[in-house]
């Protein structure tokens, strides 16, 4: 029945891109530009999930099981983890196939406040943010090479950072077919180093260096609370899979990308671990400041320097994906209407939601400028958590509530309850090993989304009508944007 | 023109998209828009009243108004402006990182502290100071601001107290512990962020090495490995090959009944001398140096590397006094040393090792230093040539003992010492200071109690790297012990308790010293005006003040009494003026000898810690006996602009400093 359905929903998905072709030749229909395929589709996958943690620091999973055995073991176990976990969003996004990210599940199972509010945090504060702390980590590992022993001033990492996030707002909001092969240049350029760092792994394993997985459990130091915190940190390397989801459940293409994309980042993971430990103990990987450097000094020289250089390209490359896909959350959380109108609308002469882009681009920039947001924006990291362990739960609650609805994919019930419980673990776990008053103010900021959403949308003052109204005149006629006409389902 | 235009545009809205495109690229220049317009005036009209532009507009009624010259100006405007913001971005970028100075690297940037690892601290009641030992006091490092340890010889050998003549230079002596406690060391030193050093000395082994028990029974390649000579036997005595003697006095020449040669020894006798002409022992120091560096070290201090060499035709050497003949030589200082230290050649080994360093050093943050530690006390030009050449690298600095080696204590002889390695250093190297070592008497027992203060506030205060010898941060004396040879080396005085807290057992190796009840770090971390707190305060603020971590040094004047020096950075109108007092009570009239300096100052640090937020009149600045003070004040001529310091003043790693921008750049 599942099987027949998703077929089913193929066809589906197929008719719709015939009628976009045919649209494409038609310009009056104003739509938004989807022409990213199957191949651009998994890059956009990978290149999103793979961020530059893993050439950096995968160590925070060995740290706290101090043997190479089960951190490789938990390597792979997070992967299944975030595959379980794409599962339950390919069941919500084949069930109710509005677009919109979380949204729109929240919606149908908890109501508009709670929706209303994940809209509220993720455009405000999580995306744009996540947004800057790529391009500010991009500016870092840019400016490092530069500064040997030190660390970069702040002024150029800011300007930096500050000049990755126009030129990718300006990319993408002038051309998607230009973003998207900018993207498909970076991921290239990631997998090119990915690639490297495995297959000089696996030649120095055939070649016997297999000291150091000797007895690769001997020494490990496994207890509950070391396992669930070594979970913790591998499920970060994972965090791009929030993006991904977000992505696919946009309907840009098919559940294909996520099922091949998924399971091929944890292979490179593991693999990438595995290359790591054939040249340094794990003491030495612990004492690496950028173990990929470290492995790249070790194995490639004199060409150890392409390792820098394809981790700049890498973290260019998440930004990119980050922007590309965060662009069309806000363009879409305007369509729906939690934001203002006009960042939904499309770009006449580029068919890009530049609106909603630049928008992202310019909180960005904001979050960019002030002395220290990388603590901050950490604190916020576990309301990321809080709205993926709520949508999980939507998908349980659902099951209840709304039994009619016709479900292509149905996985079984005890997926979305254990990535549930893995996600009130991850929201507790910091807040308690380290109460904090930020994580207050976090909370209070969310919950500070009510007043807005009792003041203009649930009693719709006619005075903020007033004032947006002809701002978005003049907005339209300045940026020669357009909202999208409904497409004919 | 108005209705025109409007006309014009609205004409636009029907035609198909790609007609639209370019039409506008045709109209875009001013000129050619009225022309289209009047053209395109007629078939319009019908229904161009009812379009009126709103919210939500779709793209028929948005095209005909969005190319009106208001938006379509600011649009260009906007779009233009937006790729110049980015333009600027990347060229300031660009420019920032080109003007940048070279920053600081980890051995320049933090103070070094010395560690006599048997002394530190015992964790296995046994009464000796081992790694672990280290290892569980890190914090007391941290706590000092300090990032850099640097570990005295712990190699295995028989000599434990004086750490010279290693037995294994691969193992570590069991006293101190076993090697995988020395990984849990590094690593733990790893963790808290701070760096390692450790001695090595090459020049010789101990007797019961392995390599010389192969070459004294001629074993291949090790045959060569030490300096044999044949020497005469005449009726019981040795008559060694000619006069040389070695540093602990009589003939350095030892006759061995195995090999019956004699070998040649500049220190004691159980201390052979390699023979670093044999290509093979040069190789096996580069795999030591390999092997420790390969452990995670991050940096070497090789000892007395000016006896590496000797000459090889073994001609006598000069006596100093010409009277004197051969029979009667037995001290060190009765020679001139001109064929045993510092040959030709010796500065290639020294480079050769640099070299092997630097294979290590390339992963970036993971800088291998190079010290070299010779205690030439007369020439400090020989000491200078370990910094190497601006071509050739060599030793990052050799280790500065001037403030050690100073005879006697006044401001005049302070100023001496500091300017004597200032205007020696070649152009473009690192100074560095200390004022304690392993093999100098403690600063209290040395120059007095009173001046312990002062001499940590001039070593924090001095531009370049310190280095403080542990214990001297919080003011310990030499043990009045009958063992004369080590009364500077006593237990480290943690607090209160017995055996100052140094170790859990019963007895320390060498009796801890009878102050340890008021001198401890217990006692002193808890008392503000301490000498410790002292010490603290001083590197927070050598932390904290770009002019303190690597401004110019001015010599603005000395004294019997005082030695007064500012600290200043270029771009920044903030100066530290440090008035040291290393004789009796002064007062000194700095006004006269500083033009332009203002009359008032504010005192940010003072050895009598209630000093410290005074404002004080520079043209009377009292200081008592071993009192410092750091004074800072505002000013828009520093010093090191006046003519009348040229050649007082000196920079190491020039930079100037941008108010507006927060940051240094290099050329001004």
């Amino acid at each position: 029945m599942g099987e027949e359905s998703l077929k089913r929903r193929k066809g589906e998905d197929k008719g719709r891109e015939d009628r976009q072709s045919i649209q494409s030749h038609e310009p009056q229909t104003m739509n938004l530009q989807k022409q990213v395929g199957l191949i651009s589709g998994i890059c956009m996958i990978v290149g999103t999930i793979i961020g530059s943690g893993i050439f950096v620091s995968p160590k925070s999973v060995l740290a706290n099981v101090e043997a190479v055995g089960p951190c490789l073991t938990i390597w792979a176990a997070c992967g299944v983890l975030a595959t379980l976990g794409a599962l339950c969003f390919a069941e919500l996004g084949t069930m109710i196939t509005k677009s919109g990210g979380e949204y729109p599940y929240l919606m149908e199972a908890f109501g508009p406040i709670p929706a209303f509010l994940f809209s509220w945090t993720s455009l405000l504060v999580t995306k744009p943010s996540s947004f800057a702390i790529i391009c500010l980590s991009f500016a870092e590992y840019a400016s490092a090479p530069f500064y040997p022993g030190c660390d970069p001033p702040q002024a150029v990492i800011k300007c930096l950072a500050a000049a990755a996030i126009v030129v990718i707002t300006i990319v993408n909001s002038l051309s998607v077919k230009l973003a998207s092969y900018l993207q498909n240049f970076l991921t290239a350029a990631k997998m090119i180093i990915v690639t490297i760092i495995i297959v000089s792994g696996i030649v120095l394993l055939a070649q016997g260096k297999t000291d150091n997985f000797k007895d690769s459990f001997k020494g490990s130091k496994i207890s509950v609370s070391s396992i669930s915190l070594a979970f913790y940190n591998g499920l970060w390397a994972y965090d791009g899979c929030l993006t991904a989801f977000n992505w696919f459940t946009l309907s840009l293409n098919l559940p294909l990308s996520i099922i091949i994309g998924i399971p091929l980042v944890t292979v490179c993971y593991v693999l990438i671990n595995v290359s790591y430990f054939t040249v340094m103990t794990s003491t030495e990987l612990l004492q690496s400041q950028a173990v990929a450097v470290t492995f790249g000094d070790r194995v490639l020289y004199p060409a150890s320097w392409i390792v820098p250089l394809f981790v700049v390209f890498s973290t260019l490359g998440s930004a990119n994906g980050t922007c590309f896909t965060a662009g069309r959350l806000v363009y879409v959380a305007g369509r729906e209407g939690h934001v203002l109108k006009i960042l939904s609308y499309i770009s006449v002469k580029h068919l890009t939601p530049a609106p909603a882009i630049i928008f992202y681009g310019a909180i960005a920039i904001i979050y960019v400028i002030p002395g220290d947001i990388n603590s901050l924006i950490n604190y916020f990291s576990f309301a990321v958590w809080i709205f993926y362990g709520l949508t999980v739960l939507a998908l349980i609650v659902m099951r209840f509530t709304r039994k009619e609805l016709e479900r292509p994919i149905r996985v079984p019930i005890i997926i979305p309850v254990i990535v549930t419980l893995v996600s009130i673990v991850l929201v507790l776990a910091p807040i308690i090993s380290a109460p904090e008053l930020p994580y207050l103010y976090c909370t209070l900021f969310i919950l500070s989304g009510l007043i807005v959403y009792a003041l203009f949308v649930h009693l719709k003052f006619r005075w903020a009508q007033k004032i947006s109204k002809p701002i978005t005149m003049h907005l339209q006629m300045l940026l020669e944007v357009v909202p999208e006409e409904d497409v004919p389902e | 023109m108005e209705l025109s235009e409007k006309g014009g545009i609205q004409n636009n809205g029907f035609v198909q998209n790609e007609d639209f495109e370019d039409k506008e690229m045709a109209t875009s220049s001013q000129e050619e828009m009225p022309k289209t317009c009047s053209v395109d005036v007629e078939p319009v009209a019908v229904e161009e009243t009812v379009l009126k532009p709103y919210a939500g507009m779709p793209k028929e009624v948005l095209l005909q108004f969005s190319s009106q010259a208001r938006y379509r100006v600011t649009r260009e405007i906007l779009f233009w402006l937006v790729i110049a913001g980015a333009v600027v971005l990347v060229c300031a970028t660009i420019a920032i990182i080109a003007l940048s100075p070279r920053c600081l690297d980890w051995w320049q940037a933090s103070p070094i502290y010395q560690i006599y690892p048997r002394s530190f601290r015992d964790s296995n009641m046994d009464g000796n100071g081992d790694l672990k030992g280290i290892q569980e006091k890190l914090d007391h490092i941290t706590y000092l601001n300090i990032k850099t340890i640097w570990i005295t010889s712990f190699f295995k050998s028989p000599l434990k107290d004086l750490g010279y003549g290693a037995e294994d230079f691969y193992d570590i002596d069991p006293i101190f512990g076993s090697m995988t406690d020395f990984e849990n060391l590094i690593a733990a030193i790893h963790d808290k962020g701070l760096k390692v050093i450790m001695d090595l000395i090459p020049n010789h082994t101990s007797d019961k090495h392995r390599w010389f028990q192969l070459s004294r029974n001629r074993t291949g390649k090790y045959t060569d490995y030490y300096i044999w000579q044949d020497c005469r036997q005449a009726a019981g005595s040795v008559i060694p090959p000619n006069n040389w003697v070695s540093v602990f006095g009589n003939s350095s020449w030892e006759f061995d009944d195995v090999r019956k040669q004699c070998y040649f020894h500049q220190f004691g006798k159980e201390q052979p001398d390699l023979n670093f002409r044999n290509a093979a022992v040069q190789q096996e120091i580069h795999d030591i140096i390999k092997f420790w560096l390969g452990k995670g070290v991050d940096g070497l201090s090789f000892g007395t590397v000016k006896f590496l060499l000797e000459a090889t035709h073994l001609r006598d050497e000069p006596p100093v006094n010409k009277s004197q003949n051969g029979e009667s030589i037995t001290a060190y200082s009765q020679l001139y040393h001109d064929y045993t230290t510092t040959q030709v050649g010796l500065h290639d080994i020294v480079r050769g090792f640099r070299h092997t360093m630097d294979e290590f050093s390339r992963e970036p943050g993971r800088y291998r230093f190079m010290g070299s530690d010779d205690d030439e006390k007369e020439d400090i030009e020989a000491t200078m040539m370990y910094y190497g050449t601006t071509f050739i690298q060599e030793a990052d600095f050799p280790f500065n003992f001037n403030l050690i080696n100073m005879k006697n204590l006044s401001g005049n002889s302070v100023s001496e010492a500091v300017n004597s390695w200032m205007q020696n250093m070649p152009a473009g190297k690192w100074p560095n200071w200390a004022v304690g070592s392993p093999n100098a008497a403690r600063i209290s027992t040395r120059i007095g109690k009173e001046y312990i203060n002062v001499m940590n506030m001039l070593l924090l205060t001095l531009p370049g790297t310190p280095v403080t010898y542990y214990g001297e941060e919080i003011g310990m004396e030499n043990i009045a012990s009958e063992n004369a040879t080590l009364p500077e080396k006593s237990p480290m005085q943690w607090d209160g308790k017995a055996n100052a807290g140094f170790t859990e057992g019963n007895s320390s190796w060498l009796p801890v010293n009878s102050d340890y009840q008021s001198v401890n770090v217990e006692v002193q971390s808890a008392w503000s005006n301490s000498s410790l707190g002292l010490y603290r305060a001083l590197t927070v603020l050598r932390n904290e003040e770009l002019p303190l971590n690597r401004g110019w040094l001015c010599h603005v004047w000395n004294d019997s009494d005082v030695f007064v020096y500012v600290r200043e950075l270029d771009g920044m109108d903030r100066v530290f003026m440090m008035v040291l007092n290393f004789g009796q009570e002064a007062t000194t009239d700095l006004q006269a000898r500083v033009p332009n300096l203002p009359s008032e100052a504010v005192v940010r640090l003072s050895t009598h810690f209630s000093n410290a937020g005074k404002v004080v009149n520079t043209k009377l600045i009292k200081t008592e006996m071993g009192e410092g003070l750091v004074l800072q004040y505002k000013t828009a001529k520093p010093v090191h602009t006046m003519e009348a310091f040229q050649g007082k003043c000196f920079v190491a790693e020039k930079a100037c400093y941008s108010k507006a921008l927060n940051l240094l750049y290099v050329n001004c």
